[in-house]
């Protein structure tokens, strides 16, 4: 197991070069930093001029890449135009753990303005998985177990229903019904949106409420899919050979479902959960918008915006890291859920 | 096994509702220490070093008053000369001061000097070379120390050090050279007269004391903790708290030189979705809103929140592209002249702006008052037949009947129009394309994000290169100053001068128009030429107004002696106070 783990590991550095060869250069393709500067005026020449230099934007793109990731502080750099290096660059480069200075947030470290985010994103997201996880199982069991009742017909319907609502139609609706329409009815209501309310601080109980509806839009669509999974692989495995053995034995019920069932039930579920972990990094983008929840989500779509590159690989890079590690951790899991699973 | 189930699901409603029913009656709790990470954007020690009113935003004491403003972007910086953002500029009238501000009528007052300097009272030099500045002998930083001429030399050395690679140096790189004969005189010397310095100098300044020390420790205010912690200001409030992609907070200023303000706390919450900010503004979430969609105004009114519409000079209009590479039609006068004819503005205010708004025929018209628009303009109406007519007369005809003109060339009567992705615009440009279809003008649509859109020449940008033949998008000129750039002959891009940002062409006539009212420091004298252009750029169709684009405001109706300007929006801050 150990060297299945090293090989793989080992593995991943030149998928991680070549993932960042490609997002490189998209992302330089994309749209020029200088073009607005996020302002309502265009910038006049001169000022695009100087700027595209200072930030190092005139340098062709591969050169570009090398500074990027080995830094620039090895060569001179012009800076005044004069056609002439004379200046020393300032850059460590990504292989010496710097992601470069923010195009946009000028001055701050990339990994800085990723970091400051980077929590909320896991908290909004965690907490979102947890309850996607739960309830997904709760209901998904449920269902298998009282296949084609009336609540089963119900619970279907609900499902489709939540999987086909796009989810910012969720979160906008549950937005003005819960925080603008209760409150003016005079019902207990929730915010419209933020980490807390400014003048109450950053408590527990407020995270808590500014938490409900977030969660909710993102958990209402994935709950509606992956539950009718979960019913789909619990009643194929309901039917196996195994389970009836442990009836035959006398065997608790409880114990049939949730030690026999649904741990076998639940492989396929890991998977998609090993998949979806990573993602979580990149937040979710509609739903950080809607309720103004500071995520890299939406850092990771107002930087796009306007084209900062070194805050944009940073999180891109993360991603990428963060996706071959769970990938790992998925393949791990499963060789501990499923003891026929073997890696060497 | 049923009933547990049920159990736990039960469990969980009911927490659900507890915790929701909870929201309604919450006191002010204890801060817990938060699990996120504060903002590294508060210089340590600073929010409670000198400040006795550095307030921990917890046990609100019933009589504070607070406000919320909801921003749909947030700032990439505080420093003025290392942002283009209008939401970071805005904030300037809280924690610093402009030299001299403008107010609700984009008339210009006094801040940091004692009086505008003029040709009346000699702070303008005859020649218009020199220009004197005395400074108020009472205005202070927030931290105790004065604010003197010294702070004015500092910020021109600091905009012009390259080391600092500000975003802007317009329009300090006119000047000679600055200096400062005493603590409360500043002498700017110019080699040219440049009429527009009123509107453009001095928005903001910078203090020495607090930076120098960090430029010279440095060699660069690029990272400098001011930029996006400016906890030393002049203005009515300081600067507090910035918890990132949340909200920026800003407190009274005890050490105040001007009258106090009467609200103790602000917050700008950041909020970037437009549905969400309409929802934060009925469900009271948040005070103040700015840019508010024209779809949400009649549901805001409806709700009782107060919209106020301030024009800050843009306008949504057609720049049309007369160089060599565009299309024979979009080059031809009579051409222009049938399009001004033959879209509907009156419909398109109508039916896509909810008739909140109207065409205005020039880049001027916001400025009117001043008397920068011609009399004699003749504003273009809405008359297809007679657009027809003109182009039949021109020899553009459709010879080949497919609906589209062709000149005796052969050349088709096909223009590329091109926009940003925004909504808005995409409607109009639908609707235009069939507008001119009913003349027999073909309208290729483009649309990109608008840092493709406005991108370089060496980018290929398509607006750079010449490829689009009619460009929409909002513009004004270096309001309130009416001076305008696009249209210098020096300025069109090319291999030699990649950065120019004259996309539409050369008329040696408006390049010379152009340059000659930036000399001229006489006002009445520069306002005959100003509306000499309007006029000529009316004529010649170069731009052709589509709809205002004023600021809409939306505020909650328990604030009171709110007012805002086009220019320095929230000049009066000091004055806001709560019901």
């Amino acid at each position: 197991m150990t060297r299945y783990i090293v090989r793989r590991l080992l593995q991943a550095i030149p998928l991680l070069f070549i993932i960042s060869v490609v997002l490189f250069i998209l992302m330089r393709s994309s749209g020029d930093p200088v073009a607005t500067l996020g302002g309502r005026r265009n910038p006049r020449p001169e000022d695009r001029e100087r700027l595209t230099r200072l930030l190092g934007l005139d340098q062709p793109l591969y050169v570009q890449y090398i500074y990027w990731l080995i830094g620039n502080d090895w060569t001179m750099i012009d800076l005044d135009g004069d056609g002439v290096a004379e200046t020393p660059g300032q850059q460590k480069g990504v292989l010496r753990g710097e992601f470069g200075t923010s195009l946009v947030v000028r001055g701050k470290p990339a990994m800085e303005v990723i970091l400051e985010r980077i929590p909320y994103t896991l908290l909004l997201m965690i907490v979102s998985e947890v309850v996607i996880i739960f309830f997904s199982l709760v209901i998904g069991v449920f269902s298998a177990l009282r296949q084609y009742s009336l609540l089963d017909h119900l619970i279907t319907g609900l499902s489709f229903l939540g999987y086909s609502m796009p989810i910012f139609f969720v979160a906008l609706v549950s937005m003005y019904l819960f925080a603008v329409e209760f409150k003016s009815w005079g019902l207990p209501y929730l915010p419209t949106g933020g980490v807390f309310e400014p003048q109450e601080g950053n408590t527990l109980l407020q995270v808590a409420l500014h938490l409900v509806l977030p969660v909710t839009s993102i958990a209402v669509v994935s709950i509606a899919g992956y539950s009718r999974f979960v019913r789909a692989t619990m009643l194929e495995v309901l039917g196996e050979d195994y389970i009836r053995t442990a009836r035959a034995k006398g065997l608790r019920k409880r114990t049939i479902i949730f030690l026999h069932a649904l741990k076998n039930a639940s492989l396929p579920l890991v998977t998609i959960v090993g998949l979806d972990i990573p993602m979580l990094l990149g937040g979710a983008v509609v739903t950080e918008r809607i309720f103004a929840w500071p995520g890299t989500g939406r850092l990771f779509l107002d930087h796009v915006s306007r084209g900062d590159t070194p805050v944009v690989m940073g999180i891109l890079m993360l991603i990428a890291v963060a996706v071959i590690i769970f990938q790992l951790i998925t393949d791990i899991t499963y060789a501990w859920l499923d003891p026929r699973i073997r890696y060497n | 096994m049923k009933s547990k189930l049920w159990k736990i699901v039960a469990a969980w409603v009911v927490i659900t509702m507890l915790a929701s029913s909870a929201a309604c009656v919450t006191p002010a709790a204890p801060t817990i220490t938060p699990a996120p990470t504060q903002a590294p954007t508060t210089a340590p020690g600073a929010t409670k070093a000198p400040q006795p009113t550095a307030v921990e935003p917890t046990k609100a004491a019933p009589t504070k008053k607070i406000i919320t403003f909801a921003w749909t972007q947030e700032p990439d910086s505080l420093n003025p000369w290392y942002t283009n953002m209008w939401f970071s500029t805005t904030l300037h009238q809280l924690f610093l001061a402009w030299a001299w501000e403008f107010d609700d009528k984009n008339v210009p007052f006094p801040r940091l000097v004692t009086e505008i300097p003029s040709l009346e009272n000699g702070g303008v030099s005859q020649d218009g070379l020199t220009i004197t500045m005395h400074l108020r002998d009472d205005i202070v930083w927030s931290d105790g120390k004065p604010i003197t001429s010294a702070d004015f030399v500092f910020t021109y050395d600091m905009v012009m050090a390259e080391a600092n690679s500000v975003t802007s140096q317009y329009p300090y790189d006119y000047l000679e050279s600055i200096e400062a004969p005493d603590e409360r005189t500043v002498v700017m010397h110019f080699s040219k007269p440049f009429a527009a310095w009123k509107a453009l100098f001095w928005r903001g300044v910078l203090p020495k004391h607090v930076l120098e020390p960090v430029f010279q420790a440095k060699g660069s205010l690029q990272e400098a903790e001011w930029n996006m912690a400016p906890t030393v200001g002049c203005g009515p409030y300081n600067f507090a708290e910035w918890e990132s992609g949340s909200y920026i907070r800003f407190v009274k200023n005890p050490n105040y030189w001007g009258p106090a303000p009467k609200i103790d706390e602000i917050y700008f919450k950041i909020v970037p979705d437009d549905a969400s900010q309409t929802a934060a503004l009925i469900a009271g979430d948040a005070d103040v809103g700015a840019f508010i969609p024209l779809s949400d105004v009649p549901t805001l009114k409806g709700k009782g929140v107060i919209i106020m519409v301030e024009s800050s000079g843009y306008a949504e209009g057609l720049f049309f592209n007369f160089r060599d590479m565009a299309n024979p039609g979009a080059r031809d006068l009579k051409v222009r002249q049938a399009i001004a004819m033959a879209i509907d503005r009156e419909a398109i205010n109508r039916d896509l702006l909810l008739g909140l708004s109207h065409a205005p025929e020039t880049l001027w018209d916001p400025l009117a008052i001043y008397g920068y628009v011609s009399p004699d303009i003749v504003p273009w109406k809405y008359d297809p037949a007679a657009a027809k007519d003109l182009l039949e007369k021109a020899g553009w005809i459709d010879r080949d009947g497919d609906g589209i003109r062709e000149n005796a060339k052969g050349e088709k009567l096909t223009l590329v129009y091109g926009t940003t992705i925004r909504e808005i615009r995409q409607d109009t440009q639908a609707v235009i394309q069939q507008q001119l279809k009913q003349v027999g003008i073909e309208l290729k649509l483009v649309s990109q994000e608008a840092d493709i859109f406005f991108g370089s020449f060496s980018d290929g940008a398509a607006c750079a290169v010449g490829s689009v033949d009619i460009m929409q998008w909002s513009d004004a000129p270096y309001f309130p100053d009416p001076d305008k750039d696009y249209w210098l002959c020096d300025q069109v891009p090319n291999a030699d001068n990649p950065w120019g940002w004259n996309y539409f062409g050369c008329d040696p006539r408006l390049d010379e128009l152009f340059k000659k009212q930036l000399t001229l420091m006489d006002e009445k004298e520069r306002a005959r030429v100003i509306q000499e252009i309007s006029k000529y750029m009316h004529d010649q169709v170069y731009w052709y107004g589509l709809w205002d684009d004023p600021d809409y405001w939306a505020v909650n109706a328990r604030l009171t002696g709110v007012k805002f300007s086009g220019v320095t929006p929230l000049y009066n801050i000091a004055e806001w106070d709560v019901k």
